[in-house]
């Protein structure tokens, strides 16, 4: 302000012509009043607030028969701030009946209308919904929503944050609390108030230091409001003005409500947290009407110094401040003497949250941000207040980040990988929607910083592989999962002139007659680069982008062991594919965009594409069952029970700078990463870093069996495969002298089942493996079928 | 400004979807009821190779109604839990009303609530048909034939949802392809 430099100076030096200067005084004071006046009036009757848009988690769907705990309902509602209250007397509680649950949900406005509060109990069997009840209409209902969490704003990188509240909707005792104990003359002054400063400076002489502000809450108000941070006599001459010109045009209670949304109540990073509404959510994560007196207090406390009286920094000051307030309280006879008690004696209750930064979820809310660019401006989302409804589902997020940054922790106590080297990054996709569930972009979630979940381009190894496999299978004239594929040592001559020449992991060949699951199976980099270079690695590419990856891949050699570098979003969306059937279903972070007021501005539906065939993946998928069954990620089941079915791939890029696994069950996919940022060796392989974390987190989610419908046009053979063809039986699963009581049930495409094998689903033996074999058309060459007779003799 | 822009626009499709086709609503009871005259199952077309753009099913004969075992449900009531249930009637009043957007809201909090319902995904291709997006369409059906195992009911529906997004996009030879599908799924419903 230009006005206060020029008037400071001249004020001194012209002492002497002060008489003379002081009608001139006048007029520019009175030219001055009425310019605050304007000022005063512009801001208050405008749009007083820019809000930023509000961020919402999938709504808990609850229904007869779902499979969910009572204690993981429980634990949800009491992370949305529900209280366990007998009776369940307001929305926002709820409590224990014998082996049910009775929940009196809050009312919300959702994108597709508005739903009112209600009250209902919910009846499990064991750990599965049994039965649902409307407490209020006596009458059973199959499901009901409940309001979702608000997990985040998307503000600038410096603002202010709030959420608006009128002053009828608040608590009574929060703006009786805030006169009594920030200005008890509120409701008799002018905006000012001689009188409360009087005692001010008493108060601050008897003490000998600054106990009490003698400001009143509309000077308070005006302060925030229209003024900056400078402890000047003009500025405070100003305020006053500025206080008194407000309360002369306003009622006290529009003043109150303005004082209410806009106090400074904390910070949480660039984000400045203003108003008691957003203050509940941030101290509290539940709406301001819910609050009680003691958590009331603690609010009002904090006015005098949010962060010196920081609960989540400093609870016993905090706690000693929220106590003080209690006592005035109860003098103003807000509460008796027991309940003021009762009050004092309660914990903070504050949600939890490190105090460095509270905003939960930061990688997840960067992706919504990242969806939402192109369809809306930056001040569209930061300052129209607008609500976007998000897939994120709460419990499966903070299960992830509670199982990365624990499972990292282990691996790095093993000896040879350095402390604090490794970095880790996962996302948890929902199979046949497509919803990102979860997502973590470093080992401290709360830290929002790189989000490797999306930024991170890494080597993906052996992820790759499903891809060549499945476009062998997609051509059933000469790949079965059981056909033999050459895994002896090759030499790729470059266009550029270099030779390629891949190596096992184990550094030696398995033969020229590995069944093609095996190779998968067991990640064989030489089988897996003949039948890449068999097949083509154009078609490869081909599939690699009808699977969902976006980007170009070279058509080399070495693409077929994961030469192509993506992040783990990306690896969720071809493994979703997969886990889909071959329906490629665009991932989505958010489900809807509405105003502030609920109007929807737009719906993000569910798509899907059939991207690769239906049976080729049915065959895959059989395979990458193996892999979790028998082969590079059998440690899984160390975690997970073994009746569970599950299916995935391990991958590892060079020296060990890359560690993944990609898997799924029936009803989510998830993908984690483990690295170093500096790209250094992590010296771990995919089974061995990766591998425990995504075993740790499917335990913890509880998913479904994977158990895929199978398409027309397969049938299964009961075969024996392994050594088991070599074991001799007369019993009753004899056949033809095999032992079929360990025959495993393989899928072929219909007309294309390769003769010579021991088949175990027929009476009598097909295709004699003791007499010679008629060759069909569709066999190769005479060459396979001796190799068939071999392996199954 | 960007969001009046949008307000406007969905409002404009809105009011277009308004005027489209005749809603569907209420469903169509698709399959026809099963009747006593026992059909053999009719020859299935025989395709070659399969590649990704062939039709599943590539087997010379269709898949033989198994006669044990509990039949396939029939219908979505049949086949679903009450939630869903209750989830695709409030659709169906949506469609009703005019507000496809919104029935397809609730057909997908129903996809959440049963992944692998074949039902629900039969439903969301009707929609699409409806909103006159004819590759959703059959994208849907597709899917949902996928997830059919050997469910004759829901096959039949599909490929009738079939023949008519391809009609709609001009493909009258896909389209005749389609309808024959449907006839050989709805010959074995007879049949059981």
């Amino acid at each position: 302000m230009p006005r206060k430099k020029k008037k400071k100076p001249l004020y001194r030096r012209l002492l002497p012509y002060l008489l003379v200067l002081a009608c001139a005084l006048l007029a520019v004071g009175a030219v001055y009043t009425v310019f605050l006046d304007f000022q005063v009036r512009e801001r208050f009757e405008g749009a007083r607030w820019t809000l930023p848009a509000k961020v919402y988690a999938q709504p808990i769907e609850l229904y007869v028969g779902q499979s969910i705990s009572r204690h993981r309902l429980t634990d949800s509602l009491e992370r949305q701030g529900y209280r366990q209250l007998a009776n369940t007397p307001r929305p926002g509680s709820f409590s224990r009946q014998g082996s049910s649950v009775n929940i009196h949900s809050r009312a919300f406005t959702f994108w597709d209308g508005a739903q009112a509060a209600e009250r209902f109990r919910v009846s499990f069997n064991g750990d599965r919904i049994s039965g649902m009840r409307s407490l209020d209409r006596e009458t059973d209902i199959p499901l009901q929503r409940l309001e979702p969490m608000l997990i985040g704003s998307i503000y600038p990188t410096q603002g202010e944050d709030r959420i608006l509240v009128k002053l009828g909707d608040v608590p009574p005792m929060l703006p009786a609390g805030l006169i009594i104990v920030e200005d008890r003359q509120f409701m008799e002054h002018h905006g000012v108030s001689p009188k409360g400063i009087l005692r001010a400076a008493i108060a601050n002489a008897k003490a000998g230091r600054v106990v009490q502000g003698g400001s009143t809450i509309t000077q308070q108000l005006v302060k925030n409001f229209y003024l900056n941070n400078d402890q000047t006599l003009v500025r405070k001459g100003k305020e006053a003005i500025m206080a008194i010109l407000l309360d002369a045009h306003y009622a006290k209670e529009n003043i109150l409500e303005a004082y209410l949304n806009e106090v400074y109540l904390g910070q949480d990073g660039g984000r400045a947290i203003h108003g008691f509404g957003l203050g509940s959510y941030f101290y509290f994560r539940k709406p301001l009407e819910e609050l009680q007196p003691e958590e009331l207090a603690l609010l009002v406390g904090m006015v005098k110094g949010p962060s010196y009286y920081n609960p989540r920094r400093f609870p016993d000051r905090a706690r000693k401040r929220r106590n003080l307030v209690l006592e005035m309280f109860r003098d103003a006879g807000f509460l008796n003497d027991a309940e003021t008690t009762r009050a004092q004696n309660e914990p903070l209750g504050v949600s939890r949250g490190s105090s460095r930064s509270t905003t939960q979820y930061p990688a997840f809310i960067d992706l919504v941000k990242k969806q939402l660019k192109g369809h809306y401006r930056d001040s569209d989302l930061t300052e129209e207040g607008l609500r976007v409804f998000t897939t994120l589902d709460p419990f499966v997020q903070e299960t992830l980040e509670e199982q990365v940054s624990s499972g990292v922790e282990q691996l790095e106590r093993r000896g040879d990988v350095e402390k604090k080297s490794l970095q880790a990054a996962a996302v948890v996709t929902s199979i046949e929607n497509g919803r990102v569930l979860g997502l973590v972009g470093g080992r401290d979630a709360s830290y929002a910083g790189f989000n490797r979940a999306l930024d991170a381009q890494r080597q993906i190894g052996s992820l790759m592989k499903p891809v060549v496999y499945l476009t062998a299978l997609e051509n059933p004239s000469k790949y079965s999962l059981v056909t033999p594929v050459d895994d002896s040592p090759l030499q790729v001559r470059q266009p550029n002139g270099d030779i390629w020449e891949p190596e096992n992991y184990d550094r030696r060949s398995h033969g020229t007659h590995v069944p093609l699951y095996q190779a998968l199976v067991h990640s064989y980099n030489l089988a897996t680069s003949r039948l890449a270079l068999e097949v083509g690695l154009p078609r490869v590419v081909e599939n690699l982008k009808a699977l969902g990856y976006p980007g170009e891949p070279m058509a080399v050699p070495s693409l077929a062991l994961g030469a192509v570098e993506m992040s783990p979003l990306e690896v969720a969306q071809i493994y979703n594919t997969l886990a889909g059937g071959g329906y490629q279903t665009p991932l989505l972070a958010i489900q809807a965009v509405t105003t502030r007021e609920g109007e929807p501005l737009s719906r993000y539906s569910l798509k899907t594409r059939r991207a690769v065939n239906e049976q080729s993946v049915y065959l895959l998928n059989w395979a990458m069952q193996r892999v979790v069954r028998e082969g590079t990620a059998r440690s899984a089941y160390n975690r997970l029970p073994s009746q569970l079915n599950l299916a995935g791939k391990t991958g590892t890029s060079n020296d060990l700078r890359d560690s993944w696994f990609a898997g799924y069950s029936g009803d989510a996919v998830a993908v984690v990463w483990v690295g170093r940022d500096d790209n250094k060796p992590g010296k771990l392989a995919g089974a061995s870093g990766a591998l425990p974390l995504w075993s740790g987190i499917m335990a913890e989610i509880g998913p479904r069996s994977f158990d895929p419908p199978r398409p027309e046009g397969l049938e299964v053979r009961e075969l024996l495969l392994g050594d088991d063809r070599f074991r001799g039986s007369r019993g009753p699963n004899s056949v033809g002298g095999r032992d079929c009581s360990r025959a495993v049930k393989v899928p072929f495409v219909e007309d294309y089942v390769p003769d010579g094998l021991i088949d175990c689903s027929e009476q009598e033996e097909r295709g004699a493996y003791d007499e010679s074999v008629t060759s069909p058309e569709e066999r190769r060459d005479e060459d396979d079928s001796n190799w068939l007779r071999d392996l199954f003799r | 400004m960007n969001l009046l822009r949008l307000v406007s626009a969905s409002l404009l499709l809105a009011m277009l979807a308004a005027c489209a086709t005749p809603s569907r609503y209420p469903p169509p009871q698709r399959m026809p009821p099963p009747s006593d005259s026992s059909g053999a199952p009719a020859p299935w077309p025989a395709s070659g190779e399969s590649r990704p753009d062939a039709e599943p099913g590539a087997g010379s004969v269709a898949p033989e109604p198994e006669p044990e075992g509990p039949p396939p449900p029939r219908t979505v009531a049949e086949a679903s839990g009450p939630a869903v249930v209750a989830l695709l009637g409030q659709a169906d009043t949506k469609a009703r009303e005019g507000q496809p957007e919104q029935a397809a809201a609730y057909v997908e909090r129903a996809v959440a609530v049963e992944p692998r319902n074949p039902f629900i995904f039969q439903r969301l291709a009707a929609l699409r048909l409806d909103q006159g997006e004819p590759e959703q369409a059959e994208a849907m059906a597709r899917k949902s034939n996928s997830l059919a195992g050997d469910n004759p009911y829901v096959r039949a529906g599909n490929w009738k949802l079939i023949a008519e997004a391809r009609q709609m996009r001009g493909d009258a030879a896909g389209a005749a392809e389609a309808r024959s599908r449907s006839q050989v799924y709805l010959s074995q419903t007879r049949g059981r």
